[in-house]
């Protein structure tokens, strides 16, 4: 019997989650809020991209980019959090590796924290509410 | 209107709004209203139309709804801003899939509007010929009734 699988896709591509090489981009996702977590973690896996670990604060998240270095690619960082905000974090993952690329996650009306966190060195910022689109331009835009 | 209309909307509403709120969410007596009734300030609406036709309300006032999307998003909303609107919405997507999930399993077969959101005061829904059922659901962010009004096709 025919399958779809028989008749390659003229459009095959490298889904955007993975290298050229083909392996996944590893993605770390700091967030308090649980919902958002799962929001960034259902697009990203969708798109091939493998979340290797998320932290519910930005000292869990500083604590968990350690542990999984240098076997991730990519944070993105929320920036209200309990314990260390998002900035406090990206702060010491820099001072930790001055390569890390963080995207930072904020809702509207935080700029002047945005400004400083890519002062700081974070890549991107992403603003919520959060779409599939905007999420997936901006960690590619930082990862190629 | 059949009780095992409304069932699965409460039952995802539960599971769903434990979920994202990490929080206790008590489950109020069923009631019901007929043609012409309040709502409380902040709507989710999605129609139904197929083997039963109808519409589901996930309702609650402007303060509940801001305190859940503060809760769900980790942030401290002040305003019924387009981030608590988009996450009302996405909260009712959550529980109508899973509702609508339930359904099917059931036999039933039925298209979904997505949600809309409406906010304002003073406002009322009017549904003709059905009369609706209420199930409220409280929790710490206030309380949100899962109103629905659902009949077969004639
Ligand atoms: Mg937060």
């Amino acid at each position: 019997m025919k399958t779809t699988s028989d008749f390659p896709s003229i459009n095959e591509r490298t889904p955007d989650g993975q290298s050229n090489g083909g392996s996944a981009f590893k993605v770390l996702v700091v967030d308090d809020s649980m919902f958002v977590t799962k929001q960034i973690g259902q697009i990203l896996s969708s798109e091939g991209f493998n979340v290797v670990g998320t932290a519910a604060d930005g000292l869990e998240g500083v604590e968990k980019y350690k542990e999984l270095y240098p076997n991730v690619d990519l944070v993105t960082m929320d920036i209200t959090m309990p314990r260390m905000d998002g900035v406090s974090a990206l702060e010491k993952i820099i001072e930790f590796d001055k390569d890390a690329k963080v995207v930072m996650i904020s809702a509207l009306g935080k700029q002047d924290l945005v400004k400083k966190a890519l002062l700081i060195g974070a890549k991107n910022y992403i603003i919520k509410p959060l779409d599939r689109k905007k999420v997936l331009e901006r960690v590619i835009s930082v990862l190629k | 209107m059949r009780v095992e209309y409304i069932n699965p909307f409460v039952e995802a509403a539960y599971n769903i709004m434990t979920e994202v709120l990490q929080t206790e969410v008590e489950r109020k007596d069923l009631y019901l209203k007929k043609t012409t009734q309040p709502v409380m300030g902040v709507a989710a609406l999605v129609g139904l139309a197929g083997d039963v036709e109808g519409r589901v309300l996930i309702d609650m006032s402007q303060d509940s709804a801001i305190k859940i999307a503060s809760t769900m998003n980790g942030e401290k909303l002040t305003s019924m801003d387009e981030l608590a609107k988009a996450t009302i919405t996405e909260l009712a997507n959550m529980i109508t899939a899973q509702a609508v999930t339930k359904l099917f399993d059931l036999g039933f077969k039925f298209d979904l509007t997505p949600p809309s959101i409406i906010t304002g005061e003073n406002m009322s829904v009017s549904d003709a010929n059905v009369e609706a059922l209420i199930v409220p659901l409280e929790m710490p962010q206030g309380l949100v009734e899962i109103n629905v009004a659902i009949r077969e096709r004639a």
